[in-house]
Parts: C-alpha cells; sequence; structure tokens
C-alpha cells in the first residue's frame, strides 16, 4: 500500500465495521470500484463505438462495442438470444441466459466473433482464452424490458415510476474473471491503466452490458428513450452465496478495502475547516440520500422495515446539516443513532471530500497476496489471538446453534451452498470458512512453554490454518470478519451486502437470507456523456 | 488453463486427497509455480497419492520462513528425493515473498525477503499434463457435495420464480 499521511483522527476499529450486523448496513462509496472505474472513463472522455450490429428486428444476435481505457481498447462482445421463459433463472445452475458477454482484450476479428459467439452462450461448459478478459450473462426483467419496448413503439416514453421501482432492463447473474475457464488472469492485465483496481475490467463490463441493454431497448422499440430515464435504467445483478467466501479466501483484499474506506473517513474527519461550498455540497448530498432513500423500497417487509426506519431516522437527523461546524461535529452527531445510519453518514462525508480520498483507490487492490511474517514462537501466537479473537473464544462450537450452518461447494455447477449440518448430508466435506471454530481450539493447544511455531505444527498440522489466520491480522488488521460464520443467525446476505457496496450497488433487494438484487450504475452517465462533471451519481435520484 | 485454474484445481485436488486446509492452498501455489517452471508433473502425481508428503513438505518450507524471519543469512536445506525437491523449489518460488534459490545436488540455499513481494512473472498459459489434471479433478470432485433435491432447495435463489 501506498504512504499516506497520518489521519488526524483514529480508525474505527476491525471490531466494529467487521461485524457482520454492521457490514450488512453498508452503502456505496466514491472508492467503490464501478464509480472508480467511471470516474475515471470521464476523466479520459472516453467514448464507446460500435462496430459491429447484427440484430434482427426482435432484438436477437450479436453486437460488438469497443471503447480506449488508459491507451488500451477493449470490446465488449455481446450475443442476445430468444430465451424461452421457462428457461430463465438467476441461479448458477441455469443454463441459458437472454444474453451473453465476454469482455475481449482488443477489438475482436470475425475468427474471434464467431468463437466467442460459440462459447459464450454456454457459460460456465465453455473454454475461453487470454484475449478474453471477463465473462458474464444476463437475464432480461421482462416486466421492465416489454413495458419499456411498448412504450416506445406507442412513441412514448415509459412509466418513470415502473424506471424507479425496477431500474434496470437486464441483470447479470454471473460475471467472471480471474482466469475463470481459461480466460486471461487478473495479473495478466493488473498493470494496466484504469484497470488497477480491483474488479476494474468486470466494472467496464458492466457498464458496457448496461449500455448494451439501453441500445438494445432502443433498437427494438424503434425510438429513443429520455436521457434521464436512460440514466436511471441501470444494470441489475442477481448475488448469492458464491460472492460471500469470497471475502474470507481474500483477506488481503478484504484489509485492503476496509481499511482504504476507513482512511478515507478518518481523512474527512480530520478536516479542521469546513468551507461554505461544503457546507452546500453536503446539504445537497443528504437531501439527495433521503430522495433515495424514500425511492427504495423492496418486496421483503422486513427488509423494507428496515429501510423505513433509516429513511425515518435520516430525515430527523437531516438538521444537523443546517448549520454544521465540522465534519467531525456532523460525525459525532451521528454515533447517538443507529448503525445504518453511521454508515450512510459515512460514505455520505466520503463523497463530500473527493480531494481528500480518491487518491486512496489506488491502495484497495492486492498485486501481491498476503507478506506475513511467521510468529517467533507459540507464545507470540497466544498473545495474537488474546488480541485479536477474543470474540472467538468466547463461544461454545459444540452448541447446535454455534455450528449448525456449513459451506459447501455442491456437485451441481460448483454452485456455493449452505446446509444444515444436523439435518442435511455433507457437513463433512465442508469448505472451512469456519475460521473462528478453528481458532478456539488452536488456542487450547497452544503449549504451556514456548516452542517454536514449526515444532507445535508438526505435532499439530491441523491448526496450521488458524495460525496462518491469526497471523495474517497482525500485518492486516482488516482481514478476518468479526463473527462466526457457520452459527444459525450467520445471513450470508450481509457478507453480499459489504461486497457489493464495494463495487458500488445500490437499491439492495435481498430475496433470502441467501441471495440478493442490486442495481448497478444506476445514475451514471451514459456512454456518450463520459465527461469529469458527469461523475455525481452517488445515491442516484431520477431526474424529474 | 490459465494459473487460476491450475492454482484452484491444486488446492481443490490436495483438499480431497486429505490434505488440510492451510497445506492444500499452498500446495496450489506451489502447483502454478511448478506447471509454470516446467517442474516434473509426475512427483506431483506421486505426492497427491500420499498426503502426508504434501504436508511434510509444507512443514519444511513452514520451518524455511521461521529461519529466514530470525536471521537474515541464507537458510540451508537438503533434500534428497528429486521429485520432492523440485517441489520444494517450487513451493519456495510460489511463496508471495520474494525468493532466491540457488540448488545443488540435494543441498539448497535459499534467500527470502519476506515483507518484499515476488518478482517472479506468470506466463499466460499454463499445460498442465492430461493425466494429471484428470487425477486432479477427481480428487477435487471428493470435495463436492452431491447434488440433491434438498441441497437445490437451500440453495441461493431457490423456490423463486425470476421473472421481475
Amino acid at each position: 500500500m501506498k504512504d499516506h499521511a497520518l489521519p488526524h483522527v483514529p480508525l474505527r476499529p476491525p471490531e466494529t465495521v467487521l461485524r457482520l450486523a454492521r457490514m450488512a448496513q453498508m452503502m456505496p462509496t466514491r472508492l467503490s470500484f464501478l464509480r472508480v472505474l467511471v470516474r475515471r472513463l470521464c476523466a479520459e472522455h472516453a467514448t464507446i463505438t460500435r462496430p459491429v450490429w447484427d440484430m434482427s428486428p426482435e432484438g436477437f444476435g450479436r453486437a460488438v462495442y469497443s471503447i480506449a481505457l488508459g491507451g488500451n481498447t477493449y470490446s465488449l462482445v455481446a450475443i442476445s438470444n430468444d430465451l424461452p421463459a421457462d428457461h430463465r433463472s438467476d441461479r448458477v445452475i441455469a443454463t441459458a441466459w437472454d444474453a451473453a458477454f465476454v469482455l475481449f482484450d482488443g477489438v475482436p476479428g470475425p475468427d474471434d466473433l464467431d468463437r466467442i459467439a460459440a462459447q459464450a452462450p454456454k457459460q460456465e461448459a465453455g473454454r475461453f482464452g487470454p484475449r478474453d478478459l471477463v465473462l458474464s450473462r444476463a437475464n432480461k426483467s421482462v416486466r421492465m424490458w416489454e413495458a419499456t419496448v411498448a412504450a416506445l413503439k406507442a412513441g412514448h416514453q415509459p412509466d418513470p415510476d415502473m424506471i424507479r421501482d425496477i431500474g434496470y432492463l437486464m441483470r447479470t447473474t454471473a460475471v467472471y474473471g480471474n482466469g475463470k475457464f481459461g480466460i486471461a488472469d487478473r495479473h495478466l492485465i493488473a498493470d494496466r491503466p484504469g484497470l488497477e483496481g480491483p474488479f476494474a475490467a468486470e466494472m467496464l463490463t458492466v457498464y458496457l452490458i448496461r449500455h448494451f441493454t439501453l441500445d438494445l431497448v432502443q433498437f427494438v422499440g424503434g425510438a429513443p428513450l429520455a436521457p434521464t430515464l436512460a440514466r436511471h435504467l441501470g444494470i441489475g445483478n442477481a448475488t448469492g452465496l458464491g460472492m460471500a467466501p469470497f471475502l474470507v479466501n481474500h483477506p488481503v483484499l478484504l484489509h485492503n478495502w476496509m481499511h482504504t474506506r476507513e482512511t478515507a473517513l478518518a481523512r474527512v474527519l480530520g478536516r479542521s475547516m469546513m468551507t461554505d461550498a461544503q457546507v452546500t455540497r453536503l446539504q445537497g448530498l443528504a437531501h439527495r440520500a433521503l430522495a433515495h432513500l424514500a425511492d427504495w423500497h423492496v418486496p421483503a417487509a422486513d427488509h423494507d422495515a428496515t429501510l423505513r426506519k433509516l429513511e425515518a431516522d435520516w430525515l430527523a437527523f437531516l438538521p444537523n446539516f443546517d448549520a454544521p461546524t465540522s465534519f467531525a461535529a456532523l460525525w459525532q452527531a451521528g454515533q447517538m443513532q443507529t448503525g445504518a445510519l453511521q454508515e450512510l453518514l459515512a460514505a455520505l462525508l466520503i463523497e463530500a471530500c473527493p480531494e481528500d480520498v480518491d487518491d486512496l483507490a489506488a491502495d484497495m487492490g492486492d498485486p501481491f497476496g498476503p507478506l506475513v511474517t511467521p510468529f517467533p514462537d507459540t507464545d507470540a501466537v497466544r498473545s495474537a489471538i488474546d488480541r485479536d479473537w477474543a470474540w472467538a473464544l468466547d463461544c461454545d462450537y459444540d452448541a447446535a446453534d454455534h455450528c449448525r450452518r456449513f459451506w459447501y461447494v455442491s456437485a451441481a455447477k460448483l454452485e456455493p451452498r449452505l446446509g444444515d449440518r444436523f439435518a442435511e448430508p455433507g457437513a463433512e466435506l465442508e469448505t472451512p470458512l469456519d475460521t473462528a471454530r478453528r481458532v478456539a481450539p488452536l488456542y487450547a493447544a497452544l503449549p504451556t512453554r514456548p516452542q517454536p511455531v514449526s515444532e507445535f505444527t508438526a505435532a499439530h498440522p491441523e491448526h496450521a490454518h488458524a495460525i496462518a489466520r491469526v497471523a495474517l491480522l497482525n500485518r492486516y488488521p482488516y482481514a478476518e470478519i468479526r463473527d462466526n460464520l457457520i452459527a444459525a443467525t450467520c445471513r450470508p446476505i450481509d457478507m453480499l451486502r459489504c461486497k457489493l457496496s464495494f463495487f458500488g450497488a445500490t437499491k439492495f433487494d435481498p430475496k433470502s437470507d441467501l441471495w440478493t438484487r442490486v442495481t448497478l450504475a444506476q445514475g451514471a452517465p451514459l456512454g456518450h456523456e463520459l465527461r469529469p462533471e458527469m461523475d455525481d451519481w452517488w445515491l442516484p435520484v431520477m431526474e424529474r | 488453463m490459465s494459473w487460476t485454474e491450475v492454482q484452484n484445481l491444486g488446492v481443490k485436488a490436495a483438499s480431497g486427497a486429505g490434505v488440510p486446509p492451510a497445506q492444500a492452498l499452498a500446495f496450489g501455489a506451489m502447483l502454478a509455480r511448478h506447471v509454470a517452471d516446467d517442474g516434473p508433473q509426475g512427483a506431483v502425481t506421486a505426492a497427491l497419492s500420499e498426503p502426508e508428503r504434501i504436508v511434510g513438505l509444507a512443514h519444511k518450507v513452514e520451518t524455511i520462513v521461521e529461519a529466514a524471519s530470525i536471521s537474515s543469512k541464507p537458510v540451508l536445506a537438503k533434500e534428497e528425493d528429486a521429485g520432492t525437491r523440485a517441489m520444494l523449489v517450487s513451493w519456495i518460488a510460489g511463496l508471495p515473498c520474494k525468493s532466491d534459490l540457488e540448488v545443488a545436488g540435494a543441498k539448497l540455499r535459499i534467500n527470502l525477503s519476506l515483507t518484499e513481494p515476488s518478482t517472479r512473472g506468470r506466463p499466460e498459459r499454463l499445460h498442465l499434463e492430461p493425466s494429471l489434471a484428470a487425477l486432479m479433478t477427481e480428487l477435487a470432485a471428493k470435495t463436492y457435495v452431491p447434488d440433491s433435491a434438498a441441497s437445490r432447495s437451500g440453495g441461493a435463489g431457490a423456490g423463486l420464480m425470476e421473472l421481475d
């Protein structure tokens, strides 16, 4: 990571921000990966061209979109299919989709196009090469799609309320990068200008897919969408369990993301002055956040109730923006409020101070892997556990509700799933996400007299995993979720919320404890609007 | 195959062979480096039939890293078996930190800079021998839970129509 001047205020500790209940409240920020990518595109005044458009009047066929970023050209190859309604599923175990996509390195020639057209619709069953950077697929929001096409064909615009409520024409159900199914490894593109950040190639793909969906609906509808409506159509995403283990399996990335966000907040809180322009900006953002919350409704009653409470709390909190004396005072006022409000406030404060935080985006990747120094002896392991893992020791992992869940990979298309240890077979094959449960027996097994750790692991190789996780926190304190991930109360959507907020997702719409729908790029500048002044779409609200 | 595919297959195969998680994870990193550096793939096949050998190799690397953390002097190691030695070299070369190795017969002289990142390049493609790929795919499959109606219904997104 880059060296920074020390922030003037301490960072919020991992024990606060890495609890599942708090992660479940996270909001996108201007450091979210899609924001960073679009900001870069805007800074470069990027333009999108469409070298191939071979579509039937119904919108089935292929298209290619090319864009220059950082001196390289990338192309989205889009394959649109006529999908029977009964084949449309968001699950990983689906085998057909409305559209399939590949982000290609360069501009594909006819042979590349034919190859991708043959492979991309197969998704996980296809094979790809090192010039294929990202693989994705999407299904239509049938209601939104049909209503938009019908409106455009009838010579008017689609219902703005429907756009507000749904927010996208298609939603992706997977966006694969980093070597999956033979596509390019991350390391092959990680030093390309504009793609250095985490998931940058995936975010570019998502942005171009959104552009494609807008293009396609206007082609099929035979008329242009009003820009204010088009801008509010993002790209949906359905995300399930597969994303949750990522946060556990990539601890350095989790650290870098969380540490960067907390550093950004601390930098803002460390500002001694607040200008009139900043006050005005804060007030504008605060009212925008309220309007965004008012537009954000979800079908699940419990989640909607949570949103309505946040909306009410935020409305009551708004007077704090009338004449704030400092960023720190605003933040202090938020400390009496709920965690949800605090997370919204944190994202807002970060949004208000781009000059303090935007350079931090460069710190969010992990090009090296963990650089960890081993413990000098087992006493040092014990001390580290005492310091960082007390929360994990205070739990009876034999109690059914503390170990009820087990994470596993299904033989069906390798779909990650979560089982009930006491009701389903397969617990003996569980994926090792039970870090807390592994640290507790390690602690109990440590010898009373210090010995080299390698001597200890020679006798207890089963504890090596827990020791590695404990060692990580020495250098990467934000690398571990501070909760028992096999407890009956563990909700994977809390982990999804954290990760998706870093992607820049909005309008979280949980469908169960296991999966959620979100919207990406809603409010983002359209393909012909990529200019610096357009980078103002945090918590978007439709222009009326 | 991509680097990531080989590495992940290695992790799953080692897990399927009965290797504990930390050692399986490290084995995957070793495997990708090993294949990239044209290490003998027969040695990997042999190791996967003896998971304790992989655990032993992981432990040997742990002692080397431990030694490097307490002294700036090169760490000396010895491995008589040529196949195991080749994997030991790949294991160390596959660490995230900077490493320099000299091999003379059975002896290894190792310099590790634990806080500096590795500077070793990675190729665009890796070639895994078909027999090893088949063995690892078979072992990896042992880590998957057979599909069932119950697990499908409990999986992500189950039971909902998608026609929004």
